[in-house]
C-alpha cells in the first residue's frame, strides 16, 4: 500500500505545483490592474493563436479562450445562465433562436468599422434581419462529396445519393435539420418547410435510404472520407477542402436543387462584462491583414472582401473554397423553425430506430 | 500438474484481456508519429507533433485543470465516501432505505440531467462557475462509486478482528486506525482509482459547470472533434501513458524488500 | 460509540446539497410544459411522462436493455478472471496490476473509441491483416452497427467489473478453499460452493456499475455505431439539446432512474434468496 501512496503524493504534489503556477498567472493578472479579459467562448481551434497573442499585445488584455462542441450544448449553458463569456460564436439557425429568447446584445456597429469589409451577401441573413446583432465569421455550403475512384458518374442531383450502387458506402450528417433539410431540398422544398406532408415525404425518402447508409457522421467525416471507408456523401465546403489536402481523389459538388448555407458567427450574450472589449476584437478580426491571416490558418472561406488582396495563391485556388463562393447563391440558410422542432425530432429519433 | 495447467490458462486469458485493454493505446501511441495532422492514414513518420505539443500552451493547460480537479475530488470523495461506507457498514439505521437510495440514485441519474441540474443550481445561487464548480460536481458524482466500491470490500470483511482488538482495550480510534483501516484499505484504493478515472475523463457534467479559464483535458479534446482532433493529443496520452507506467514501476522499485504480510 | 453513526451525514449532507436539490428541480421541470423555443412553463402536467409510453419510445428502453444486459454479463465474463489473476498474484504485484487494468482509462475516451475505428474499419489493422494472410479476399465491415456498439461498451466499462470483483476476491479466506480441497471437493465444485458465493458482494457490485453506466452512454453509438441506433441515452441528450425539450428529456431520465432503481432492489433481492437469506447481500430498500 505504501508504494501507492508514494505514487498518489508524488502526482499530488505535481499537480499543486502546477496549480501553484497557475495561481500566480492569476495574481500576476489582477496586479496588472487595468488589464482587461476578454471571454471567448467559441469552436476549438477557430482562430490563428498568433492572431490572439497579436490582439492581446495590442489591447493589453488577456483573452480566455473556451471551447464548445456544437450550437446546441452553447444554447443549453447560456440558457441556464451564469456563464459569464463576452463572445460567443452561435451557427446562423442558433442566432435566431437566441434572438427569439432574448439572449443577446445587440452590437454597437461604430465600435466594429471594419464590419463594412464582409461581403454583401453575408450581411443582414435572414436570420438577423436587422444584421446587428450577429456577424458572419465563418460560411459555407453543404454539398455532396465523392470519391471519384468509386463514383464514376459525377453527381449533379441530391437524387444520386439514392442510387444503390452506394449502399453501404454513404454518408449522412448526423444532424436533423441538416439531413431532414437535404431531403426536402431533393424533393424542391425549402430546408425551413414546417409543412406536415412536405417533412413526413422527406422522412419517407430517407427511411428509404436508410439501410444504405454507413453512418451518419459529422465529426469523422473527413477521416472516413481520406480512409475511403466512404465513397459519397453530404459535407460542408470547408470539410471538403480538408479531405482534398489529405486524399486526392475527392470530388465536391453543390446540386443544382440548391443546399443549405451555413455560417458561423460572432454574437455577443446578454449581460456581458467586456462588451466593447468583444466588439473591437471582432473589428480586429475583420482587419483585411489580420483576417488574412488568420483564414489561411483555420483554412475556411474569408467573408472579408477587402482582404482577398492579401491572400496566397494556394488559398485563392482552392478548388472547394471556389465552389462554395460560386454557388453562394444556391445556398439556403437554416432559420429557426419553432413549433415545428419536435416533428422534426420525432422523425428523426424514428430513422435512427428504423431497422 | 493439474494446478499448474489451469493457472497457466488463467495467466493466458488474463493476458488477452490486457492486450484487448491496451491495443486500442498502442495504435493511438503508433498515430502520435504520423505525419498527417488528421488520425485517417499512415502518411509517414515525424516527431513534429511532440515539438508542437511543447508550444500549446492551451493543451499543457488544460491537462493541468484536469489533474488538479481529479486530484482534488478523488481525495475528497474518497474520505467522504469511506467514511460513510463504513458506517452503514457497522451500524443500523431506521432511515437506511433512504440513506442507500441517496447513494445510488446520483448513479442512476444520466451526467447530463446531472450536469444542467448543477449548472441551474450554481447560476441560482451566483456561485461563479470555474475549477471551484468543477470540483463541486466531480465530488458528487465520484461520492457514490466510492461508497459502492468499499462497501462491497467491507461486506466481505469478518469482524471478529475488530471484537477482538476492541477486548484488547483498544480504543475506538486505535481499533479504526489499526484494524479496520488496514482491512478496508484494498476497497478504498479501489474506491479511490474508479473516483480518479471518472474525474479525469469527465466530458458533459464539467461542460455544464466548467466556467471562462477552466478548460479540462476532455473538454479541449471534445471540442477538437468538429476540426478534426490534432495527434498532438496522441503525443500528449503517449507521454501521459508512458509517464504512469514508469511511476508505477519506480514505486515498485524502490519499495522494500520485505513485502507485506496478507491480511487474512 | 453514539456518535459513531454521524460518520454517514457528511456524505449525507454533500449529496443532498449537490444531488438532491438540483433533482427536485428536474422533477419538478418533467412535470411541465415548453415554449416551442424551449423555455420551459410551469404549469402542471403529465404529457412528458404519457409520452414515454408511445412504441417508438418504449422500443429504445428495450433496446438499450438488452444492450446492458449484454454487456454486462461480457464484462463479467472477461473481468473476473482478470481480477482473480491480479487477486491471486503475490502481494507486491497486486497494486501495480490494478494500476495496469486502470491506465487506459485515464487516456481520453474519444481517442480510444477512434483507435478502435481505425483497428476494426474496412482498410484498418484488423481487415489488412486478414487479407495479407489470405483468409480473406473482401474487407469484413465490422464497423457502424450493434456489435461494434457492444465491444465499445465493454472496453468503456471493464474496468468497473474488475476493480470491484478484485477487492471481494483478494479478502477471501485461502484457508476454505484447502479445507474443501482436503475434504475431496474438486476445484470446480470448490469454485462453485465456496469462491464465487463468497466473491458475490463484488460481482454485485460491478454489475450495478457496469449496468448502470451502460444505460447512460451515448458517445459509443455514435463513433463505434455510426449514429445509425438511438440508445436512451442518445434519446435523453437529444431531449436537452437538438430537440430543446428539457421537460421530455427530465421526464424520461427520472423513469430511467426510478425502473434502475426497481431492477437494482429487484436483483439484490434475487441474490439473497438465492444464498437462503444470508445476510451478506446488501439491502438496498
Amino acid at each position: 500500500m505504501k508504494k501507492l501512496l508514494v505514487f498518489l503524493v508524488s502526482v499530488l504534489t505535481m499537480a499543486l505545483l502546477a496549480a501553484g503556477c497557475g495561481g500566480d498567472a492569476d495574481k500576476k493578472d489582477a496586479a496588472a490592474g487595468e488589464q482587461q479579459v476578454l471571454n471567448l467562448f467559441s469552436w476549438a481551434d477557430n482562430f490563428d493563436p498568433e492572431v490572439i497573442a497579436e490582439f492581446e499585445k495590442q489591447y493589453n488584455c488577456k483573452v480566455n479562450y473556451d471551447v464548445f462542441a456544437n450550437n446546441e450544448e452553447l444554447l443549453a449553458k447560456i440558457q441556464a445562465g451564469g456563464a459569464q463569456y463576452d463572445l460567443i460564436q452561435p451557427s446562423d439557425y442558433m442566432v435566431a433562436t437566441m434572438l427569439k429568447l432574448d439572449l443577446l446584445e445587440k452590437m454597437n456597429m461604430d465600435n466594429i468599422p471594419n464590419a463594412k469589409n464582409l461581403v454583401s451577401t453575408l450581411q443582414a441573413p435572414v436570420y438577423d434581419p436587422t444584421g446587428d446583432h450577429s456577424l458572419v465569421y465563418t460560411w459555407g455550403i453543404t454539398g455532396i462529396a465523392y470519391n471519384k475512384n468509386y463514383v464514376k458518374d459525377v453527381p449533379d442531383s441530391w437524387e444520386d445519393l439514392w442510387n444503390p450502387e452506394y449502399a453501404g458506402r454513404l454518408i449522412l450528417l448526423n444532424d436533423s435539420r441538416e439531413t431532414i433539410g437535404m431531403a426536402l431540398k431533393k424533393n424542391g422544398f425549402s430546408n425551413n418547410s414546417t409543412d406536415p406532408a412536405e417533412v413526413e415525404k422527406a422522412f419517407q425518402d430517407l427511411k428509404a435510404l436508410a439501410p444504405n447508409v454507413l453512418a451518419f457522421d459529422t465529426d469523422t467525416i473527413k477521416q472516413k472520407f481520406i480512409a475511403e471507408e466512404a465513397w459519397i456523401g453530404t459535407m460542408w465546403t470547408g470539410d471538403a477542402s480538408y479531405t482534398l489536402k489529405d486524399n486526392p481523389n475527392i470530388g465536391f459538388v453543390v446540386p443544382k436543387e440548391g443546399a443549405t448555407i451555413w455560417a458561423d458567427t460572432f454574437a455577443i450574450p446578454k449581460g456581458a462584462k467586456h462588451k466593447e472589449l468583444a466588439e473591437k476584437f471582432i473589428n480586429f478580426i475583420y482587419d483585411p491583414q489580420i483576417s488574412a491571416k488568420n483564414y489561411e490558418y483555420i483554412g475556411y472561406n474569408d467573408p472579408n472582401e477587402k482582404a482577398q488582396e492579401f491572400h496566397s495563391d494556394e488559398f485563392k485556388n482552392d478548388p472547394m473554397l471556389k465552389i462554395g463562393m460560386e454557388n453562394i447563391d444556391k445556398g439556403e440558410w437554416l432559420i429557426d423553425i419553432g413549433e415545428a422542432l419536435p416533428m422534426y425530432d420525432r422523425y428523426w429519433t424514428e430513422l435512427k430506430t428504423a431497422k | 500438474m493439474q494446478k499448474t495447467w489451469r493457472s497457466h490458462l488463467l495467466l493466458a486469458y488474463s493476458l488477452v484481456i490486457l492486450a484487448f485493454l491496451y491495443l486500442p493505446l498502442l495504435i493511438l501511441a503508433l498515430y502520435s508519429f504520423n505525419e498527417s495532422r488528421i488520425n485517417a492514414v499512415w502518411t509517414g513518420f515525424t516527431l513534429d507533433w511532440y515539438k508542437t505539443l511543447f508550444q500549446n500552451r492551451r493543451v499543457l493547460e488544460a491537462l493541468m485543470n484536469s489533474l488538479f480537479i481529479a486530484i482534488i475530488s478523488t481525495v475528497v470523495s474518497t474520505v467522504l465516501g469511506t467514511i460513510a461506507a463504513i458506517a452503514l457498514n457497522r451500524y443500523q439505521y431506521k432511515c437506511k432505505p433512504v440513506i442507500n437510495g441517496l447513494l445510488y440514485l446520483p448513479i442512476l441519474i444520466p451526467e447530463i440531467v446531472m450536469g444542467l441540474s448543477l449548472l441551474v443550481l450554481f447560476a441560482q445561487t451566483q456561485v461563479p462557475l470555474g475549477k471551484t464548480t468543477l470540483i463541486l460536481a466531480h465530488i458528487t458524482f465520484c461520492l457514490s462509486f466510492v461508497v459502492i466500491t468499499v462497501n462491497a470490500r467491507l461486506e466481505g470483511m469478518r469482524h471478529e478482528l475488530e471484537q477482538a482488538a476492541m477486548d484488547l482495550y483498544a480504543t475506538p480510534l486505535q481499533t479504526f486506525r489499526y484494524v479496520t483501516l488496514p482491512l478496508a484499505m484494498p476497497g478504498i484504493v479501489a474506491g479511490a482509482l474508479i473516483a480518479f478515472t471518472l474525474s479525469i475523463d469527465d466530458f458533459i457534467i464539467s461542460f455544464f459547470v466548467a466556467g471562462p479559464n477552466s478548460t479540462t483535458l476532455p473538454l479541449y479534446i471534445y471540442a477538437m472533434v468538429k476540426r478534426g482532433i490534432s495527434p498532438e493529443i496522441n503525443a500528449l496520452s503517449t507521454l501521459l501513458m508512458c509517464a504512469t507506467i514508469s511511476l508505477v514501476v519506480i514505486a515498485q522499485i524502490l519499495q522494500p524488500q520485505h513485502s507485506s504480510k496478507n491480511n487474512d | 460509540m453514539k456518535n459513531g453513526k454521524l460518520m454517514v451525514a457528511p456524505a449525507m449532507l454533500w449529496l443532498s446539497i449537490f444531488f438532491v436539490i438540483p433533482l427536485l428541480i428536474v422533477v419538478a421541470v418533467s412535470f411541465a410544459g415548453r415554449t416551442p423555443y424551449g423555455q420551459i412553463i410551469f404549469e402542471f402536467t403529465t404529457d412528458n411522462y404519457l409520452r414515454f409510453l408511445e412504441p417508438l419510445y418504449l422500443q429504445i428502453f428495450a433496446d438499450t436493455l438488452i444492450v446492458a444486459v449484454i454487456t454486462t454479463v461480457a464484462t463479467i465474463i472477461m473481468g473476473y478472471p482478470l481480477a482473480y489473476f491480479i487477486a491471486r498474484l503475490p502481494k507486491k504485484w497486486q497494486q501495480p496490476g490494478l494500476i495496469l487494468v486502470m491506465i487506459p482509462f485515464w487516456i481520453n475516451f474519444l481517442i480510444r473509441s477512434y483507435a478502435w475505428v481505425i483497428i476494426l474499419r474496412t482498410q484498418g489493422v484488423v481487415n489488412t491483416l486478414l487479407m495479407k494472410l489470405g483468409l480473406i479476399d473482401q474487407p469484413l465491415q465490422m464497423l457502424y452497427n450493434d456489435a461494434a456498439v457492444m465491444l465499445g461498451m465493454i472496453y468503456a466499462l471493464l474496468p468497473f467489473m474488475v476493480l470491484p470483483i478484485y477487492v471481494s476476491i483478494e479478502q477471501l479466506d485461502l484457508r476454505l478453499l484447502e479445507a474443501a480441497s482436503d475434504l475431496g471437493a474438486s476445484p470446480l465444485t470448490a469454485f462453485r460452493k465456496i469462491t464465487l458465493p463468497l466473491t458475490m458482494p463484488g460481482i454485485a457490485a460491478g454489475t450495478i456499475l457496469v449496468f448502470i453506466s451502460s444505460l447512460g452512454m451515448f458517445v459509443v453509438p455514435d463513433v463505434m455505431g455510426g449514429a445509425k441506433s438511438a440508445l436512451i441515452g442518445n434519446l435523453i441528450q437529444n431531449q436537452f439539446l437538438a430537440a430543446r425539450d428539457w421537460p421530455f428529456g427530465s421526464a424520461l431520465s427520472i423513469v430511467l432512474a426510478v425502473m434502475s432503481l426497481v431492477l437494482i432492489i429487484l436483483y439484490y433481492r434475487a441474490l439473497q434468496s438465492q444464498e437462503g437469506g444470508k445476510a451478506d447481500a446488501k439491502d438496498v430498500a
